[in-house]
């Protein structure tokens, strides 16, 4: 389970408060969406989830199975099963996808005790997943995401959440730069991984994406936190009303 | 030595002032460097006396007084072999390398540049690259901290000839790497790469300079450099394009990345262009690693010191790319991972 507990975090060298006491759980096996207007703090839950520099948590909790997450750096957060798909997958010229994928997966594994994955078994399961994902081979042999189309980084971040097979998952803007087949896809690779261990928030500004990844809970944020929450209907609603009676 | 030393009043040495780092007492400052040269079957290596000139530089008239008598490597006309051209010992010391490669040869040079505890070395080469030739010069540069080495090149390069030079430098007390071509044939090619990987008090100057008389010229130049701790690293960069010397196509690019605050980049990258229908261009980056980058590669589990090691070998790594020789271009990676490790 995720607790997010009173969560203070400010930008700007600490001088700009975004999130001013967010509190909210996601239990594993449930998938639960954000929702909110745009500047209402919702990539700054990412990254303080995540542990990105430049995102001051002033104060609160954040455990994940019972692990302060906050007491730990970005890559430990990874290898204790965080895994972000970013709004804007980076591109990491001079790197082939290949390579960065088996070396980060085994540092992962080397993080968490556990033994590395060989080559030939790495490439086997890269190789299936990637044609569950409709992706050319070639993708995988070219520098990661460099001269990727929106779709194809994006279809490259479900990838590596499938390699990965991550404990928890936080999901930002995915359904931007989607078309409907391409976001059809990604849905899929989506609800193959929900399962009763893994837990998922995914942030999202439009209700499209929930059509196809159906949420347990869904919840507003606005005003610095938790706004109001509701079911999968509770989504609909907010798409046909908009967010102005939860504005400050 | 009586010789002036240049230094930073010298415009082509205001970042890399040699008088100020070299002493009398410097191991080799007067005596010849210690060279072995391994050549292939059918290329031949002699002595002879050098020549001297009015308007020999300062550092040349003193290759001439302590160097001894000149080496003379010959590749002759049409040899093309599997086997390099070896050059070791420049340790210390002075030395004066002359290399003559013939119609058609076509040849590897390695050059390690390995030089003792607070040594001055001092080495000049001659290169006469004759008509279709074609060099494939590396050199790897792995002097220790206190060490002050100036190696500098003359490649004169004839019709339809090609050089490609890759150097791989770790810098050193006072490192200057120079290259001077002149293509005095139509359609020479050129590659001049290199990388510079500084940490420490260390300095590395790779300068060069190429002109151009003849039309029809290729040439390709990327340096690139990282540069820690307190280090400085120089590129001096310059096209001279001769008015006969129509439809030169020419690029030049220096792109470095200062992995420290306190760490010191000097660059100035030089078009002189008296042909009218050329393409000519040249461009000069210096910047931080990518924190966005970084941050993508922590989350997902790779630590710090090894994202930003994968980074800066992506980086470096291509001025390689253009090196044929598989298993020299992947030796040379491993210097450069050692060093990032």
């Amino acid at each position: 389970m995720l607790k997010i507990n009173n969560l203070h975090v400010s930008v700007d060298d600490g001088q700009k408060p975004i999130l001013t006491g967010l509190s909210l759980e996601v239990p594993k096996g449930e998938v639960h969406a954000i929702m909110g207007p745009n500047g209402a703090g919702k990539s700054t839950l990412s990254y303080a989830l995540t542990g990105r520099d430049g995102y001051e948590i002033t104060d609160g909790t954040v455990t994940l199975d019972g692990k302060d997450l906050l007491d730990m750096e970005p890559e430990e957060r990874a290898a204790a099963g965080v895994f972000l798909s970013f709004q804007y997958p980076l591109e990491i010229p001079g790197v082939p996808t290949m390579t960065f994928l088996k070396t980060a997966l085994n540092a992962q594994r080397k993080a968490r005790g556990e033994e590395e994955m060989k080559a030939p078994e790495f490439l086997k399961t890269a190789r299936a997943l990637a044609a569950e994902l409709k992706m050319k081979p070639e993708m995988l042999k070219r520098p990661l995401n460099v001269g990727f189309s929106g779709g194809e980084k994006k279809r490259m971040e479900i990838f590596q959440m499938m390699m990965m097979e991550p404990s928890f998952i936080v999901m930002d803007e995915t359904d931007s730069g989607l078309d409907v087949d391409a976001l059809r896809i990604v849905a899929d690779g989506v609800n193959k991984l929900r399962s009763p261990d893994r837990g998922m928030l995914i942030i999202t500004h439009y209700q499209r994406l929930l059509d196809y990844i159906v949420p347990d809970r869904v919840h507003v944020l606005a005003n610095g936190g938790i706004a109001a929450s509701g079911d999968a209907e509770f989504a609909k609603k907010l798409e046909r009303e908009g967010y102005d009676a939860y504005a400050a | 030595m009586l010789h002036k030393l240049p230094n930073r009043r010298d415009e082509a040495w205001k970042w890399s002032d040699v008088s100020r780092v070299v002493s009398d007492d410097a191991k080799g400052a007067e005596t010849a460097a210690p060279l072995q040269i391994f050549v292939p079957e059918g290329v031949t290596v002699t002595r002879t006396d050098g020549e001297t000139a009015a308007n020999d530089t300062t550092l040349l008239k003193l290759v001439s007084e302590y160097a001894g008598q000149v080496w003379n490597i010959v590749v002759p006309d049409g040899l093309a072999s599997e086997n390099p051209i070896q050059i070791e010992g420049l340790t210390h010391g002075h030395a004066q390398i002359s290399l003559t490669i013939g119609k058609g040869a076509k040849i590897q040079l390695v050059e390690h540049y390995d030089g003792q505890a607070g040594a001055f070395v001092n080495s000049h080469m001659n290169i006469k690259l004759g008509e279709t030739a074609v060099l494939d010069r590396v050199i790897v540069q792995t002097d220790p901290e206190d060490c002050v080495r100036i190696a500098t090149t003359h490649v004169t390069a004839w019709a339809n000839s090609e050089i490609r030079q890759h150097t791989l430098a770790f810098g050193g007390k006072l490192s200057r790497l120079e290259t001077r071509m002149a293509g005095m044939g139509d359609a020479v090619k050129a590659t001049i790469n290199g990388a510079y990987l500084l940490d420490g008090k260390r300095h590395c100057d790779m300068t060069s300079y190429i002109d151009l008389a003849c039309p029809n010229g290729h040439i390709r130049q990327s340096v690139k450099g990282v540069t820690a701790g307190k280090s400085r690293g120089v590129f001096q960069g310059k096209f001279h394009v001769r008015r006969p010397a129509q439809h030169t196509d020419a690029e030049m690019r220096h792109d470095s990345i200062m992995l420290s605050d306190t760490s010191e980049i000097r660059s100035k990258p030089e078009l002189e262009i008296y042909a009218d229908d050329v393409a000519c261009a040249h461009g000069n980056t210096i910047g931080a690693l990518d924190e966005s980058a970084l941050f993508y590669m922590r989350q997902r589990g790779i630590p710090l010191a090894q994202a930003r090691a994968i980074l800066t070998e992506a980086f470096l790594g291509s001025v390689f790319d253009t090196l044929e020789d598989e298993v020299m271009r992947e030796s040379l990676l491993d210097k450069l991972r050692g060093w990032l490790a």
